[in-house]
């Protein structure tokens, strides 16, 4: 019996052994998967260059096995003291590695297991079969149908009017030869008058829209999709149109701030652009443009020197792009008050601007439409008990004290003088 | 009847007229130019070269020089003294004693400090500084800075001020985006989103646990 047992117990041990170094083993596979996320995918992929060198096949590049581990521990004395190191440096510098001196040799094995043994991904088969197929034009159809139904009916009035005339002759009335239509009164003052209704409704509509320039979408200097970098990117208004909370002016952002991502970002990788005309956009080419007018140049990574001393890099030039949201001069408008104090969404006034390639003006920046809103919005008046709400508003007491006493429920921007003629006009 | 023609020929003119001024690629015309455009320059107005020079060789010749700037040493209202480590290495290093001038702030201050960070450093930084954000996410940039990790939260509020004024490696500088007083704000809000205390040991276990 006993004998029985050891035997048991013994192949327990086997198995139990067996099955720790095997769950060991996959540890630690997936070890250095998530050692490599978290610290090494920042700067580096397994299969291509990024800041930092692709690390696959590292083994065939470094002098010796050991050097990794030297790297890892202490770049910055690797550079001074090793040749390889050194070469490293010039190959990607500005950039230095972090010293990871906390990451064990274990720990720095089983990342560069994963790196050797990492293949990509199969790349999502392409799924974009033309939707836009089926999507045909509803009006085409009933202009072509209302036509035929013009015809027939034109038609069934001839057929009537030559079996009347038959009808006629053989009960041997006389009529005197009608008059053409075209000489016939009520007819002639039909037409005038649909003419006059016509032409007086598209008189006016076109002399209310001079010098209103709603869907103006002029071709700007290079082709920036504000769709690609407000709505896919997510980068906020305020990123680049920061003089917006702060100014009369949204500001066109210098090209220092197209550069602060585009030292990075040097050819567009996106879905493909195309105008609205149907012809592509080459996205890197568009980025080359930046660096022309930013006198930058992207393999040395560097600005042109300032030789000609007027403060920018030799051949860097503003980007003249052409405004869209133009106000005549006759009234003011001032962006920090609308942003910062009536807390309004960019969008509330330029529509929806992350989904725009190209943009246009979204609204007739009309007198009727500015004052439309200022007689819908409602004040955020400072609500003591909850803290929120905007402190600016707190001069208007007596509407507090309307409030407070349930004369008013809200107040709106048209209450605190948003629509008195000198707001705007002065 | 000559009459009537003569009417219909007018309405029909106009209504030409004004149809025609109808292309979304054009600015169109005005009623009363005079009113609408301004006579003095607007913001962005291209200047005439052959008045106005940028170049500062050319000061006191016959033409205005003028680029924009404010004069030389002028400070704006509320704005903080001018920060005058260069950038280099050297000045990299110096930056670490540099105090930050803001010692605390108020909730108010910290929520627009909040909002800053979330406009001008979250898109790579992410919301919670650990180099997340969309454009890094994404694979755009690389190498955006984790600013929980252990190194961050021993530099010093000085470099952290240096690096945003003059960039560091792939970052550029938020000088022309954020004031000095946002930019001491925005490392003051840093510092909030860094874990503080045995903040070696949390880390490490973090890492590990992983």
């Amino acid at each position: 019996m006993s004998r029985y047992r050891i035997t048991i117990n013994k192949t327990l041990a086997v198995l139990l052994l067996v099955l720790l170094f095997s769950i060991n083993n996959s540890a630690f596979a997936a070890d250095g998967e998530a050692l490599f996320k978290a610290n090494c995918s920042n700067c580096h992929k397994p299969d291509a260059d990024y800041t930092g060198p692709a690390l696959k096949g590292w083994s065939s590049r470094v002098p010796s096995p050991d050097w990794v581990y030297k790297w890892v521990a202490n770049p910055a004395q690797m550079i001074a003291t090793d040749a390889y190191a050194k070469a490293l440096f010039e190959q990607w510098k500005p950039t230095v590695m972090t010293a990871f001196s906390n990451l064990k040799k274990e720990e720095i094995d089983a990342i560069l297991k994963y790196v050797d043994d990492y293949t990509p991904p199969a790349p999502a088969t392409a799924s974009a079969s033309g939707a836009a197929g089926g999507a045909s034009d509803d009006s085409m159809l009933y202009g072509i149908l209302t036509l035929v139904l013009a015809l027939v009916a034109l038609i069934l009035l001839q057929v009537n009017s030559n079996l009347r005339k038959l009808s006629d002759e053989k009960e041997g009335i006389y009529r005197s030869e009608p008059v053409p239509f075209y000489r016939n009164k009520t007819y002639l003052m039909a037409g005038i008058l649909v003419l006059f209704i016509v032409g007086g409704y598209f008189t006016i509509t076109g002399a209310i829209g001079l010098g209103r320039m709603k869907n103006y979408q002029p071709v700007q200097p290079i082709y920036y999709s504000h769709k690609i970098h407000a709505g896919i990117n997510q980068i906020s208004c305020l990123y680049c149109h920061g003089s917006a909370q702060d100014s009369k002016h949204a500001g066109i952002p210098s090209v220092n701030v197209c550069m602060n991502c585009h030292m990075a970002i040097k050819e567009y990788k996106g879905d493909p652009i195309v105008r609205e005309d149907g012809s592509a956009v080459n996205g890197t080419e568009e980025i080359q443009k930046l660096y022309q007018y930013a006198g930058w140049n992207p393999d040395t990574k560097q600005y042109n020197a300032d030789n000609n001393s007027d403060g920018i890099p030799d051949g860097a030039k503003p980007i003249s792009w052409v405004k869209i949201h133009n106000l005549p001069d006759h009234v003011y408008f001032n962006h920090s008050q609308h942003i910062k104090v009536g807390k309004q969404q960019c969008q509330t006034c330029h529509g929806n601007i992350q989904e725009m390639p190209e943009v246009f003006q979204f609204a007739e920046l009309s007198m009727g439409w500015c004052v439309n809103c200022h007689r819908e919005s409602k004040v955020d008046f400072y609500n003591k008990e909850t803290k929120e709400g905007n402190k600016f508003y707190s001069i208007y007491e007596k509407f507090h004290e309307d409030i407070k006493n349930h004369k008013l429920d809200s107040v709106t921007v048209e209450k605190i003088g948003g629509t008195e003629c000198q707001k705007c006009h002065y | 009847m000559k009459k009537i023609a003569t009417i219909l020929i007018l309405v029909l003119a106009s209504t030409v007229v004004f149809i025609s001024c109808d292309n979304k690629r054009q600015p169109g015309k005005v009623y009363m130019p005079d009113m609408a455009y301004s006579r003095s320059y607007e913001t962005y107005a291209e200047r005439d070269s052959s008045t106005f020079s940028m170049n500062i060789q050319e000061r006191g010749g016959s033409k205005i020089f003028y680029n924009a700037l404010p004069a030389t040493g002028s400070i704006k209202r509320g704005e903080f003294m001018p920060y005058t480590l260069p950038n280099d290495s050297n000045g990299y290093k110096m930056s670490a004693m540099v105090p930050n001038p803001i010692q605390s702030m108020t909730e108010d201050e910290m929520k627009e400090a909040g909002r800053l960070f979330n406009i001008n450093c979250a898109i790579c930084h992410g919301e919670k500084a650990q180099g997340n954000g969309p454009i890094s996410t994404s694979g755009k940039i690389g190498g955006i800075a984790n600013l929980t990790l252990d190194m961050y939260v021993k530099m010093a509020e000085g470099t952290m001020f240096h690096s945003i004024t003059y960039g560091k490696n792939n970052m550029g500088s938020y000088a022309s985006q954020l004031s000095k007083k946002q930019r001491w704000m925005v490392v003051k809000y840093i510092r909030t989103l860094q874990p503080k205390a045995a903040v070696a040991v949390v880390a490490d276990s973090t890492m590990k646990a992983k």
